[in-house]
């Protein structure tokens, strides 16, 4: 062999084919540079930042109309008592409240104040009696505003336009000697829950669950009390009466809130057991309310017989106070002392105030939502935003602007319109897509991109030099003897 | 170019300070009602009324056994100081317990004695093997989960829930690795955080986390209301505590190991504080400097004078790890005058704070007067060490890391020049 061939007899080193064959790598990288960046880029649309920010100061701005009408009795003893009554009420409270005297008729969405016959404070349905003696108008005032808003509370669970309310029968030994073995939940439910949860029904819609249970121990010891046989429960010990380690409370087949309502029968070895004060007395109280979670009540029965049904009678009591109680986690305001309760369990004005007080919530919840959206997904710079969210963020302000512009809602339609708002505003925060993709360094990517690429791209980068420079000089070496 | 950028920068830091101010004024001036009405828990009671933990196992395989002790071993606790299966999120790799080279089948153990069956019978995993990813995590902590996720696996928690975060695994600095195959960093657990925040998630969160480094996964936190602690300073090892020479692999790892001995003296209406918890934390058992950062945090952690002087003492090369040290003193003022009170291990680990009797019933005041010091039960043997991390990453002065991919740029472009002149 005569030594190493001539590098331009290969066919492959003919110029036009080396040419390019580098031509060819550098143009399906430079086709495939958009494909690369189209996948590695995050779908990130432009939310209605401005309109947001504007919306949550707007906001402040949203006031719900009360409409109060005098009895002309009231107006006849005192002239400027409307306007008094009106003075009162505005400072305490955002809603846009307007105190007339009586025109004679009356509006539909409006409030009568009529004189009462006795000493009593009386409410009926939209009507409240009041003594024409104690009308003055801070007396008239204070009352009033507790039926118009009711103050935040902090037992009362947060907005959800669904619950499950869980009543669990809890036998805390049944081998003990006694056993509870059925409740008539159905006719108790029936009777004491379920006027409540039709009157709410334009809140909230409920799903109504029962369960008994035979063995449920409690994760201490109760005191016993010296004094008598009996044996107390401190307050400590009420904050960890609940053993859900042990006790199986509720289904977990849906992601709504729940509330519990327990009756916890307690061995017939520990009776009675009572609610202890601060103090170590024992009170009257049967029954407690873990705040936001559910309530509780103690039945200390009879020793005999061993077996039992709890009658409809027998829950009389404990279903009243589970009512009770499930007003007060719903936030159904408490009609002020001396007002006597009428027939029907929360009264128009209770669910009016209510009903406002969840609009104005969820008002507030919605707008924060929105500008938290809209701030992370500033602060986060790799946070996604898709369609989805943009359509939801952008529906959930149409309905904020709707609430804020017509003046010619009803109450209930404001709270729909809150309530979807807010619905949508979550969904927007929550959506899946909403994850921002992990953080890299500029350390790691470039210990990601240096090892598949620099090794790739620094022969052809330095083929495609050569490839120039070797152009070039032949250009020359073709120019000059031309010149 | 550069110089725009920060005059740019410094614009619009100007415009937002200046539309919060505006934002805050306008807030104080004609709505004390919905000021009043929303107003967000800012820790100056107990105004949580759920408690709720996340604990996570971030290693697979049978060498990682003490991890998966470590978690469920805080799994027992949380669970027998009340917080129900159902409120508790617990990812683990979960292949100890029917390992094949597990001789003790269907059972993980802490103790070399192996008295205490973690396994047990009431275990509920609710993301387990290839189920622990960042990602997942991720998704539990900010809420952003399809909509066919079941119930068991959703951290439901709203702005009255405190939450405690447990991690344990392989880490480094700033970042904890998941099952060999991915890594967190502390910048996506702290933007989680935020958003959990944001999204009205959390009303105090205690995080803590046992792995090398720990102390650095918690420095990049910048949400309110969180308390976090962590088993070793940056640049530091955590180590495991003992060995079972029948199971044949390390069973728990030392930081994890005295927390929990210290937990068993809690019970569910104990008073003792985070404080109490952090000032038993000993450098000479642990092996390594467990760090406290409580900067974000509105209460008083409680513990008295011994924790004003954390990090003191046996051990210590230099004054532990304490972020918001300073602030501490002002926090334990407030508590006297009953402003705040203390944070107690329950707030975090227990179930709820108040009940209703009818009338209100006011805060008992906590009085610390249970057992501070845990007793030292058995032999102080020095535990035996296992390394357990990555190698370690020495700590660089901030603004380095961008010097250092410039000049890796520049490095390149000086090789193509060298190659091109050398044409």
């Amino acid at each position: 062999m005569d030594g190493p061939r001539n590098p331009s007899t290969i066919f492959f080193q003919y110029e036009r084919i080396r040419r390019s064959i580098i031509a060819s790598y550098w143009i399906v990288i430079i086709l495939a540079i958009p494909l690369w960046w189209q996948t590695t880029s995050i779908e990130r649309l432009s939310l209605p930042s401005s309109e947001v920010y504007a919306q949550a100061e707007a906001h402040r701005g949203f006031q719900l109309p009360v409409r109060i009408i005098l009895d002309s009795e009231f107006t006849k003893r005192d002239n400027s008592l409307a306007l008094e009554v009106q003075t009162v009420l505005k400072d305490s409270s955002a809603l846009d409240i307007r105190v007339s005297g009586s025109s004679g008729r009356s509006e539909g969405d409006s409030y009568l104040v009529l004189p009462s016959e006795s000493q009593e404070i009386r409410v009926e349905g939209r009507e409240l009696f009041f003594p024409l003696e104690k009308a003055s108008a801070s007396v008239l005032a204070k009352t009033l505003a507790s039926f118009i808003l009711p103050d935040k509370d902090h037992r009362v669970v947060q907005y959800s336009p669904r619950y499950r309310l869980s009543f669990s029968l809890l036998n805390e030994d049944s081998s003990g000697g006694q056993v509870v073995e059925a409740w008539d939940a159905s006719n108790g439910i029936a009777r004491h829950i379920e006027p409540i949860t039709s009157a709410l029904s334009v809140l909230h819609n409920f799903t109504i669950e029962s369960q008994a249970q035979f063995y449920a121990p409690l994760a201490f010891e109760p005191l016993k009390l010296s004094e008598d046989e009996a044996y107390g429960l401190t307050p400590e010990q009420l904050t960890v009466f609940v053993n859900s380690a042990e006790w199986t409370l509720s289904s977990s087949s849906s992601n709504d809130p729940v509330l519990h309502f327990l009756l916890f029968v307690p061995s017939a070895s520990r009776r009675p057991l009572k609610i202890l004060n601060k103090e170590g007395k024992p009170t009257n109280s049967n029954s407690f309310l873990i705040p936001q979670w559910g309530g509780i009540v103690i039945a200390n029965l009879p020793e005999s017989p061993s077996k039992i049904r709890l009658s409809t009678d027998d829950l009389k009591s404990s279903f009243t106070t589970f009512s009770q109680q499930l007003l007060t986690l719903l936030g159904v305001p408490r009609l002020s002392s001396g007002a006597v309760r009428s027939r029907q369990q929360p009264t128009g004005w209770q669910i009016d105030a209510l009903l406002r007080y969840r609009a104005i919530e969820n008002v507030v919840r919605t707008s924060d939502t929105l500008r938290s959206t809209v701030s992370l997904v500033e602060q986060i710079p790799n946070m996604p935003v898709g369609e989805k969210v943009r359509n939801d963020v952008r529906d959930a302000l149409k309905a904020l602007k709707s609430l804020s512009s017509s003046s010619n809602m009803t109450l209930t339609g404001i709270l729909a319109t809150s309530r979807d708002a807010l619905t949508l505003s979550q969904k927007a925060f929550f959506h899946p897509g909403m994850l921002a993709l992990l953080y890299f360094p500029v350390e790691h990517k470039y210990a990601v991109y240096t090892p598949l690429f620099a090794s790739a791209i620094i022969p052809l980068v330095v083929a495609a030099m050569r490839e120039v420079v070797a152009w070039r000089k032949q250009r020359r070496g073709v120019q000059v003897p031309q010149g | 170019m550069n110089l725009f950028r920060t005059s740019l920068s410094i614009w619009l830091w100007l415009l937002a300070s200046y539309s919060f101010i505006f934002l805050v004024s306008a807030n104080d001036g004609n709505d004390m009602y919905h000021n009043d009405l929303y107003a967000r828990g800012n820790g100056s009671s107990s105004s949580h009324t759920n408690n709720w933990a996340v604990l996570v196992c971030s290693s697979r395989y049978w060498f990682n056994y003490r991890h998966m002790a470590n978690a469920l071993g805080m799994y027992r606790t949380v669970k027998r100081l009340g917080i129900p299966d159902s409120n508790i999120i617990l990812m683990l790799a979960d292949d100890a317990a029917c390992n094949s080279r597990n001789k003790f089948p269907a059972s993980v153990y802490a103790n070399p004695g192996r008295h205490l069956d973690l396994y047990g019978e009431n275990i509920e995993v609710d993301y387990r093997g290839y189920e622990v990813t960042v990602e997942n995590f991720l998704r539990v902590l900010t809420g952003r989960l399809d909509e066919s996720i079941p119930r068991s696996k959703r951290l439901l928690t709203d702005r009255n829930s405190n939450i405690f975060v447990y991690m344990t695994g392989h880490g480094g600095k700033e970042f904890l690795k998941f099952q060999d195959n991915e890594e967190i960093s502390a910048h996506d657990i702290a933007d989680a955080f935020e958003q959990m925040w944001q999204g009205g998630r959390y009303n105090e969160i205690f995080f803590m986390i046992d792995t090398c480094q720990a102390n650095t996964m918690y420095s990049q936190f910048y949400s309110p209301n969180i308390l976090a602690t962590g088993a070793s300073l940056e640049g530091e090892n955590s180590y495991s505590h003992e060995n079972d020479n029948d199971v044949g692999v390390s069973v728990i790892d030392s930081y994890t190991h005295y927390v929990l001995q210290y937990m068993e003296r809690v019970n569910k209406t104990s008073k003792l504080t985070m404080g109490d918890l952090f000032t038993s934390f000993s450098v000479p058992k642990i092996g390594s400097h467990p760090g406290v950062r409580s900067d974000l945090f509105q209460r008083p952690l409680g513990g008295g004078d011994a924790m004003l002087k954390y990090g003191t003492g046996e051990g210590w090369r230099e004054l532990g790890e304490w972020v918001g040290r300073e602030q501490e003193p002002l926090k334990v003022r407030q508590a006297q005058t009953g402003e705040r009170r203390a944070a107690l291990v329950t707030d975090f680990f227990g179930g709820v704070v108040d009940v209703d009797i009818g009338e209100d019933t006011d805060q008992v005041e906590s009085s610390a007067s249970e057992v501070k010091q845990p007793a030292i039960k058995g032999s102080p043997k020095p535990p035996q060490r296992t390394r357990q991390t990555l190698p370690r990453n020495p700590g660089l002065p901030k603004g380095l890391p961008s010097v250092r991919a410039w000049a890796s740029f520049l490095l390149i472009g000086v090789i193509v020049s060298a190659v091109y002149v050398q044409r």
